[in-house]
């Protein structure tokens, strides 16, 4: 029963985490803002901190970026499908590896600066390694041929890049942290149709825009 | 030491890598009106001169711009496939194709280059240079 919980938690904050990521990252794009810095910073932070207290469980929050990943393939707004699908799976085990070594309820982060400190380092850490990990994959999933030359004479813009999501970090944890101590907690009764409800909303919108589009 | 001087620390130095990578970035753009090719120094409008227009269908729609294909065909690289092709932005940004991929390709008059079956992230911007390698 637990299991069924978790992969249902796991489907929900994926699906959530991908339809912010198509719908409100491409009002975002549009708008000219650096959207990949801005979405990996709030939003993509917010979902993998916020279900962690929640579910507790290791691993949960990589399976939420293969669902977001895959929500992202079926986004009709952006071309560049498969190098932002592979950049959030990319995120969600980065996050894992950062987190590896923290308490899931956050009391290890007992003071403001070590919040915004942790926001800073998840933030920055999430989208560089994600950023460097499309570079490298994308190509080679597309057939093409990856050359690490490339990747290199342009590593200074990708650390540069992720100055806007470091700095959204610093806010952006404490705030998870905060908003996680409401208590969202569901009898099974309703925790199964809320889920799933929820998810398949994020589903439907996403892939019915990509018939429409 | 402990996480609760560790975790500081690191977010410090990691703002300073990404400040000044940034400032970096900055100051080391190279803005120009012409466009590298082979080590010829060419305007938009000399490429255009030479080349044909032609529309391709991208997953970002259709897009219209000069053939990569004439352009390389006429400024006589004597064996286009025989090179790899090294696209740079003014940023820095940099991506290398083959002759099968970047003879597919359009460039536009914004000095972008688009290709029809690849992804977004080989359509670089605001080209200085391509390196025939």
């Amino acid at each position: 029963m637990e299991k069924l919980k978790l992969i249902a938690g796991i489907v929900l904050f994926g699906s959530l985490w991908g339809f912010s990521e198509v719908i409100i990252g491409s009002a975002i794009n549009d708008a000219g803002l650096p959207t990949g810095a801005i979405m990996t910073g709030f939003f993509a932070l917010f979902f993998l901190a916020f279900s962690r207290k929640m579910y507790r469980k290791p691993g949960m929050q990589f399976g939420m970026s293969l669902v977001a990943g895959s929500l992202k393939l079926f986004n009709p707004f952006v071309g560049c499908h498969l190098c932002s699908a592979i950049a959030i799976m990319a995120e969600g085990a980065i996050f894992e590896i950062i987190w590896y070594r923290m308490s899931y309820d956050f009391r290890d982060l007992n003071s403001i600066r070590m919040k915004s400190s942790m926001g800073i380092i998840t933030a920055y850490l999430t989208y560089i390694g994600g950023y460097i990990v499309t570079q490298v994959l994308t190509p080679i999933a597309s057939g093409a041929t990856f050359y690490i030359e490339n990747l290199i004479v342009f590593l200074p813009n990708i650390f540069g890049s992720g100055l806007i999501a470091a700095i959204i970090g610093i806010v952006a944890l404490p705030i998870t942290i905060l908003l996680s101590e409401i208590d969202l907690s569901l009898k099974d009764t309703l925790y199964y149709p809320t889920t799933l409800g929820i998810s398949i909303l994020c589903w439907v919108t996403v892939i019915g825009n990509w018939f429409i589009a | 030491m402990g996480k609760e001087k560790i975790i500081p620390i690191f977010a410090i130095i990691l703002l300073v890598v990404a400040g000044s990578s940034a400032a970096y970035v900055y100051t080391s753009q190279v803005d120009k009106e012409t466009i590298t090719l082979n080590n010829r120094e060419y305007t938009i409008d000399q490429l255009f001169l030479l080349s044909e227009q032609k529309t391709i269908q991208t997953v970002e729609g259709e897009k219209t711009g000069n053939s990569v294909e004439s352009i390389i065909n006429k400024i006589g690289i004597a064996c286009p496939s025989c090179y790899n092709y090294t696209i740079i932005g003014k940023d820095g940004y940099q991506q290398t194709v083959e002759w099968e991929i970047m003879k597919t390709g359009v460039l536009t008059d914004l000095k972008r280059i688009y290709f029809p079956d690849t992804p977004k992230k080989f359509w670089v911007r605001d080209i200085i240079e391509i390196e025939v390698n």
